[in-house]
């Protein structure tokens, strides 16, 4: 049950007792404490997330199918229980572009706001979205295409874009006065196609897809969704966060290896500017928390261990 | 060497990343605003109760389905990419399944962002169009001619006696407004003691191909069989005040009496007229949006 972990730690002399202490102290990629087990559990947090993904989006699928009216709508707008909830992108395009504000639709957004600072922001794309499940099969596979050299190499885009794409439909929706986002956004497309059957505007989220697996991999959350920056401004206050211990991290990096916007842990993990993940890209998707074999990766709740 | 090599990389990484981010947000900027134009010059579609004006409704709709879950009777459909502008906007198509106006218009209730006005809770306040008669050449009644033994001559003609829903419907609807004298006959044919809802499927299980027949020229020797069509006012959800009143008017050419539809100001456009209308393609049907005119009908 409790295996020893870390080769190089086995291949050194394991007779000297005070190694393991020694080890804590030398700090460098492979170099972990002797003392930690290795993750019997490699995949849990993943198995819980898209446990968690696939079981909200039946919910969506089964509300209206079945007709049990819990979670009625689609991912831009629904009622779970009764309550309005609203995407907060979709919101603004609507109110810009009809240049009305309705009270439903800002007590949905509310509520959504509400909702994602509990939960941690981009936590709605990778628990909830079911594009990013599809994007991130799309991933393994361009990964696996990528080992066996069948693709050259993956093309990186300018993070920023979606930032702008915000901004310039935001615009775009006031000056046309039509939501001019929703007939290209994927997000929304595939959650009505679960709850209302498919169409040929299958055809487009499946280019998108082509796209990520062949050309550059998961482009669309990463680089153009501004969808999820709602999300990210939200997560950058939310206090549901991925904490990080200095002190169990050997640094190896194989966090950033499966983390899928790696940058959020650099500044955490490499330059040790904060002890959590701050930034608003994090997903909270706990991959890095299955990667790390050190433990030093977990969820937490800041500001609240200081209240305690 | 092996460090100029990676200058120039990092160069071309740089300029792809600029070069990229430009394509990509121009590309964007681009087709948002042309696609705008280009999609919207489509024929208008029936919306749900409480649409407000097409080009604002379009803006407001969120697209979530919600009015379309709610619908009790299932007739709002979301509009597919080939439908042009509006994807995922809800429509119905009157023909295949017309709305029937609910109490409280749930469709409404549903809608998060007021798309379907809210102002608005019952289906007699709805405007979602106005019904038209498009085809007078064929509407029966124009031409005078009874429903049920239009229906009937065209089931006996066309070997549909296998459709015994549409069957059962006309028989309900022919044995509803028999004449005492007319029920004697029935019973007298049939055999049976007494005529009921009950009895309409031994009815259905006895008849052929001559028995039809008899069924045809029993249906046109009724009382009932002597009024003219009146199905569109008949199945009208709207009953305070007559959506739709039958004049008469005069042939200009052959000085003849003629009994025509005249749709109302009181007319919703909710389309149960177009659905229920027994001619193959409906004599009246539902033009989206249009607004009541005095003397246009």
């Amino acid at each position: 049950m409790s295996k020893v972990s870390g080769t190089p730690v086995a291949n050194l002399s394991p007779a000297q007792p005070s190694l393991a202490k020694s080890l804590r102290k030398r700090k460098g990629p492979g170099l972990r404490d002797i003392s930690v087990q290795e993750n019997t559990f490699p995949h849990k947090w993943r198995l819980i997330r898209w446990g968690f993904l696939i079981f909200i989006n039946f919910l969506f699928f089964a509300s209206f199918y079945f007709d049990i009216q819990i979670l009625e709508g689609t991912l831009s707008a629904s009622r779970l229980l009764g309550f309005h909830l609203a995407d907060p992108f979709a919101s603004f395009q609507i109110m810009l572009a009809s240049k009305l504000v309705k009270v439903n639709l800002v007590i949905g957004m509310i509520t959504v706001v509400i909702i994602y600072i509990i939960l941690g922001g981009r936590f709605f794309c990778s628990w909830v979205c079911s594009y990013h499940l599809l994007a991130e099969f799309g991933e393994m596979l361009h990964k696996s295409l990528i080992k066996k050299k069948i693709i050259k190499k993956n093309h990186v885009f300018d993070r920023n874009i979606k930032y702008y794409f915000y901004a310039i439909f935001l615009v775009l929706s006031l000056v046309t006065g039509y939501t001019v986002f929703e007939v290209i956004n994927p997000v929304s497309m595939l959650s009505r196609m679960f709850v209302y059957g498919p169409g040929l505007i299958l055809l487009w989220v499946l280019l998108l897809l082509a796209f990520e697996v062949f050309y550059s991999r998961r482009a669309w959350c990463r680089y153009f969704c501004p969808v999820g920056v709602s999300y990210n401004l939200i997560g950058w206050i939310s206090p549901f966060k991925i904490k990080w211990n200095v002190n169990k991290c050997s640094n190896c990096k194989k966090c950033q290896g499966v983390c899928m916007v790696p940058f959020v842990l650099q500044e955490t993990v490499n330059k040790g500017k904060s002890e959590y993940v701050v930034s608003g890209e994090c997903t909270r998707c706990g991959l890095c928390i299955d990667a790390c074999e050190d433990g030093a990766l977990k969820y937490n709740i800041r500001y609240l261990d200081k209240l305690i | 060497m092996a460090v100029k090599s990676n200058d120039k990389a990092k160069i071309t990484r740089r300029n792809f990343f600029k070069g990229s981010t430009l394509v990509m947000i121009g590309g964007a900027i681009a087709s948002g605003a042309a696609s705008v134009p280009v999609l919207r010059s489509e024929e208008p579609l029936l919306r749900p109760p409480g649409a407000l004006d097409e080009d604002l409704f379009l803006a407001s709709c969120i697209k979530c389905g919600q009015c379309l879950q709610v619908c009790p009777p299932k007739v709002i459909m979301l509009a597919k990419i080939n439908q042009g502008f509006g994807l995922g906007t809800p429509y119905i198509v009157p023909r295949e399944g017309a709305c029937i106006l609910c109490r409280g218009l749930p469709c409404v209730l549903a809608c998060p962002t007021g798309s379907l006005n809210h102002d608005i809770s019952e289906g007699s306040e709805a405007e979602m169009g106005l019904a038209v008669v498009s085809r007078p050449e064929t509407c029966l009644s124009i031409k005078g001619e009874n429903d049920l033994v239009y229906e009937l001559v065209n089931l006996s003609d066309s070997d549909q006696l296998a459709d015994s829903e549409k069957l059962k419907k006309i028989l309900l609807r022919l044995i509803g407004k028999l004449t005492p004298d007319e029920l004697d006959q029935w019973k007298k044919k049939w055999a049976f003691d007494e005529i009921s809802v009950n009895t309409i499927p031994q009815i259905l299980a006895k008849l052929n191909k001559e028995n039809i027949s008899w069924l045809v020229d029993f249906a046109e020797g009724t009382l009932q069989a002597a009024q003219a069509c009146q199905i569109c006012l008949e199945t009208c959800p709207i009953k305070e005040e007559n959506p739709i009143v039958f004049e008469t008017r005069q042939d200009a050419e052959t000085d003849r009496d003629y009994v025509t539809p005249v749709v109302q100001k009181t007319c919703v456009g909710c389309g149960v007229c177009e659905m229920e209308c027994p001619t193959p393609a409906p004599s009246i049907t539902i033009m989206p949006r249009l607004k009541w005119k005095e003397g246009a009908a």
